[in-house]
């Protein structure tokens, strides 16, 4: 009994205290309401102290959402508050005061900015929840980027298909009059022309032309840029790079002589230098500067011997050279092309790769990559180029000095390589020899009949001692003639 | 006759049918990008497929078509085929298992 009336003073004081606060209160009136009730005086306090709080915080949890009801305003709710007050006096006044009734209302300090504002604030559901298409933002960039990539594949795909086409109808009288052979797959049971280009790619369109004199064969490789990938030509945008045309003669043994001479921009022969095995092998020294012979600085030359450089830059070709250097990529004359260098990964192949006599160009498209069709027209002296080169590897030969010279290139070259294979031929001979021996002692030994068997033995045996005695008749008869 | 041979250097007898060139030099020079992007292809499917990850089943969906693009006409195109259904599956699974938007990474 005491102590409730000690709490009760507590929470008399902390009225008042609390009514110090909120001098412009209005219904001051409806606290000095006194019941009959021994206790009404502390209720209207306990109301009091209650009723004032300037806000109430009401939360209520929900499932998903999480919504925060702040009620503001002190005077409106206050009013309210002390109706309810007034309501719930003739409840409870009869009953002791209890703690636990006021459990769900919280103290909050009022803000002046607050009084004003819409009391409801609704926090955004999150993005992951909605059900709305503007969720779904990233993967509309997905298919947006899918339908750009493939619209590219269609639009690439018809330009290179369409400069293909241009190049074809520029170039095919000239073939047609040089080759009798203009287009072939291989699949055909007869030779006759296709007259037309074989795809290979979407970017790579092959031509082969055969029948005249001097060559065996010429195979035109248009090698277009990658305009069906979008992501090449994103980084085509970086770097710019040229549509090129690779033209390859492949000569008859008797039409050509024996050397190995290119002609081109630097950058081009110091990587073909690097790449093609007969250009390392016989043209040893770096490029040399054209402007010798009247060519523009920009080209420049590798040759096995500077008298194939003289025979092959004659006027004609210097002209060609000069007036189109800049389509001009690489030319390469050998006849000891086998392609370039094959890494494989025992070392060295066992044996020389086969070597063609043949004539390789590589043109670049103008327009360094925004090529039209009629560009294609720009490259049809290129090929006359091409036709004259031919006819002049025929002509051309060597005299008696430069041939010698070139023969012994040869034979250097053939000996280096016999001398690096020397070791690797040699065990190879020796695996080759031990696995002949395991397989007749495997027969041996399978042999059931023991006769059999002691007799193959012996046979086997007496080989190896012929063998023996062979080798030392070898030493000796050394040995005498070294003596 | 000689007249003959100047002017037309066309000779009909020494016709030579076109040999596509053996493939033994040509892995060197061949591009190797439609190979890499197939496998990255397949890769992804599965992690998209594994780990339920979204972005994973749309770069695969995506390496598969850059490696149909730069494919060689003489590849198998069951191959393409296979990576593009592949891919396509990766997709249409991360979103039935769950119908949330992808998130961002950042």
């Amino acid at each position: 009994m005491k102590g409730f009336h000690t709490f009760c003073v507590v929470l008399l004081v902390f009225g008042s205290l609390s009514e110090a606060k909120f001098d412009d209160f209005e219904d001051e009136e409806d606290l000095v309401e006194y019941d009959d009730n021994d206790f009404a005086e502390f209720e209207d306090v306990m109301e009091d102290s209650v009723t004032q709080s300037p806000q109430r915080v009401i939360t209520t949890e929900d499932d998903e959402e999480e919504t925060t009801v702040e009620l503001e305003g002190q005077d409106e709710n206050q009013e309210e508050d002390f109706e309810d007050a007034d309501t719930q006096d003739g409840d409870t006044e009869s009953e002791p005061y209890d703690d636990e009734e006021f459990e769900g209302y919280e103290d909050k300090p009022d803000t002046s900015s607050s009084k004003n504002k819409d009391p409801i604030t609704i926090v955004d559901v999150p993005a992951h929840l909605q059900n709305s298409w503007e969720s779904y933002y990233l993967e509309i960039l997905m298919v947006t980027g899918l339908l750009a990539y493939i619209m590219n594949y269609i639009i690439g795909k018809n330009k290179n298909s369409r400069l293909a086409q241009a190049w074809f109808n520029t170039h095919r009288e000239l073939l047609e009059s040089n080759f009798t052979l203009v287009g072939d797959d291989g699949t055909n049971k007869e030779a006759t022309s296709t007259g037309k280009l074989n795809q290979e790619n979407e970017h790579i369109y092959n031509l082969w032309c055969s029948g005249r004199v001097c060559c065996e064969g010429m195979l035109i490789q248009l090698r277009f840029l990658k305009r069906q990938d979008l992501l090449n030509v994103l980084a085509r945008m970086m770097r710019p790079v040229s549509d090129q045309v690779q033209i390859k003669v492949t000569m008859n043994d008797e039409d050509m002589d024996t050397y190995v001479f290119a002609v081109g921009t630097r950058k081009a022969l110091v990587r073909l230098q690097k790449e093609m095995q007969d250009l390392s092998e016989f043209c040893s020294d770096k490029p040399k500067s054209g402007s010798k012979y009247g060519l523009p600085d920009s080209l420049a030359i590798l040759s096995e011997m500077g008298e194939v450089t003289e025979g092959m830059m004659d006027t004609k070709m210097v002209h060609f050279l000069t007036h189109y250097a800049d389509k001009i990529e690489s030319v390469h004359f050998s006849d000891q092309f086998s392609g370039p260098k094959i890494m494989q990964e025992e070392g060295q192949p066992l044996k020389l790769p086969d070597t063609k006599r043949t004539l390789l160009f590589t043109f670049n498209v103008p327009g360094s990559g925004n090529t039209y069709p009629k560009d294609m027209e720009a490259l049809l002296p290129l090929m006359n180029m091409v036709i004259y080169s031919i006819d002049k590897a025929k002509k051309f030969r060597l005299n008696r000095e430069g041939k010698q010279k070139a023969d012994k290139n040869r034979a250097r070259v053939e000996e280096n390589f016999l001398k690096l294979t020397h070791v690797q031929r040699q065990e190879a001979a020796q695996s080759r020899r031990e696995e002949k021996k395991r397989a007749e002692k495997e027969r041996i030994m399978n042999e059931e009949d023991p006769e059999k068997q002691r007799r193959l033995e012996e046979a086997a045996l007496r080989r190896e001692q012929k063998k023996l005695e062979k080798k030392q008749m070898k030493m000796k008869q050394i040995k005498v003639k070294a003596m | 006759m000689a007249a003959n041979s100047m002017s037309d250097p066309r000779r009909p007898n020494k016709v030579l049918r076109y040999k596509p060139p053996p493939s033994e030099c040509n892995p060197a020079l061949d591009d190797p990008t439609p190979d890499y992007m197939n496998l990255l292809g397949m890769i992804f499917s599965m992690c998209g497929l594994m780990l339920k990850l979204k972005w994973c089943a749309w770069v695969a969906v995506y390496c598969s078509f850059i490696s149909f693009a730069n494919s060689r006409s003489s590849e198998d195109t069951k191959q393409m085929m296979s990576s593009f259904m592949l891919s396509i599956s990766a997709v249409v699974m991360s979103y039935l298992q769950n119908p949330q938007p992808m998130t961002p990474p950042w």
